[in-house]
């Protein structure tokens, strides 16, 4: 298992992508009812984003980054090649939107935190920050150089992780 | 062409024949809505990985003017009429015989001709599949919805999604007498539509049979 590291510029992380960043990168996604989860090591600023779609794989394999219940794991083992333990780590999660208000179809963001929240638990990475949730989509900009998560939603101010 | 590609260009070709006469009867509906103003003509149907079908579509965080319907049931999907915000704002004044407005809220009787238009659009469409694939087909009510068109994409996405990592995404485009506008009609259906319709052109083209 070996990635590529974004390490200038500005690299979009399509659904169900797992792509590690170093500064001075950024990683950059939309996120509906998707979570989107970074970990970020501030000594060696090497961070990594995950854009999660669904909750379980249910013994699906083939896309890691797509299920919470491997993405977290596949996202963990990443860093590890770098030396990087989850103790030395903190994660931010944010998305799971229900995109066509709370009687709308495919009620699936929720379940998509609740399941992020649970993996985070087994590995033992602690929540440094959470936005999740609510009805809108979310333009998200994590910073590899700070760790910092800058979070955009239509018609309102800027938020930051 | 190895047998496995000529299945699958088969399969698109027989999806693009199903979506070619849905989109016909939508057109149809949408110049009588518009007083033959507006066309449609069918863009594209094809399989796209789902990190890149955001891109490859160009949805991505400009804010767009969406109206949404949904087909319940496991033989569904998501229909998303999607404009630019002048595009929208356009139809809605000349659908109302108002001047196109320049206040940054929509009110309620402009996102009622958007939604209305989806809703004939829409409807159209769906009666026109329903009767090519001889299945009852239930849309819900429209939604309207004004948000980063990606994130509106994404949740339409996800029961294709739950299965696949290839996502099947048929879109329209319309013409104002002859000139392309930024709208769009962007229909997912479900696996299971997706395999109805193959089995149904199938059976009445006999094109599995070539």
């Amino acid at each position: 298992m070996t990635a590529t590291i974004v390490e200038t510029g500005s690299k979009s992380v399509g659904m169900g992508q797992i792509v590690l960043g170093r500064q001075p990168g950024r990683l950059t996604a939309i996120l509906g009812s998707c979570v989107g989860v970074t970990f970020y090591h501030e000594r060696l600023q090497l961070g990594v984003l995950g854009h999660v779609v669904l909750p379980t794989s249910n013994g699906q394999g083939a896309k890691p980054g797509k299920f919470a219940d491997i993405a977290i794991p596949h996202m963990l083992e990443l860093l590890k090649q770098h030396g990087i333990g989850p103790g030395e780590l903190d994660a931010k999660i944010t998305g799971g939107a229900c995109m066509f208000g709370p009687d709308g179809p495919m009620q699936i963001g929720d379940a998509n935190v609740k399941a992020i929240v649970e993996a985070l638990k087994t590995a033992e990475v602690p929540i440094a920050g959470k936005d999740t949730g609510g009805s809108t989509g979310r333009r998200i900009s994590f910073d590899c150089t700070t760790g910092l998560l800058l979070i955009d939603t239509v018609g309102n101010p800027s938020r930051t992780l | 062409m190895p047998n496995s590609q000529c299945a699958e260009s088969n399969e698109m070709e027989v999806l693009h024949q199903l979506f070619s006469s849905a989109t016909y009867d939508a057109s149809a509906a949408m110049c009588r809505w518009t007083d033959g103003l507006i066309t449609l003509t069918l863009d594209e149907v094809r399989e796209i990985p789902l990190e890149d079908v955001c891109s490859e579509l160009d949805i991505n965080d400009e804010l767009r003017t969406m109206v949404v319907l949904r087909l319940r049931g496991d033989i569904g999907g998501e229909m998303i009429l999607t404009f630019d915000e002048k595009n929208g704002r356009q139809l809605a004044a000349s659908l109302l015989g108002q001047p196109t407005s320049e206040d940054s809220r929509w009110n309620d009787l402009e996102k009622s001709a958007l939604t209305e238009t989806g809703n004939i659009l829409g409807c159209a469409y769906i009666n026109a599949i329903t009767r090519l694939i001889d299945q009852e087909l239930i849309p819900s009510a429209p939604y309207f919805i004004q948000d980063y068109g990606a994130s509106v994409l994404q949740q339409a996405l996800i029961a294709q999604a739950i299965t696949c990592d290839e996502v099947l995404v048929c879109r329209t485009g319309f013409h104002r007498e002859g000139e392309e506008l930024n709208w769009r009609v962007l229909f997912v259906p479900t696996e299971a539509m997706r395999k109805a319709m193959e089995a149904t052109m199938h059976f009445s083209t006999g094109i599995c049979n070539r």
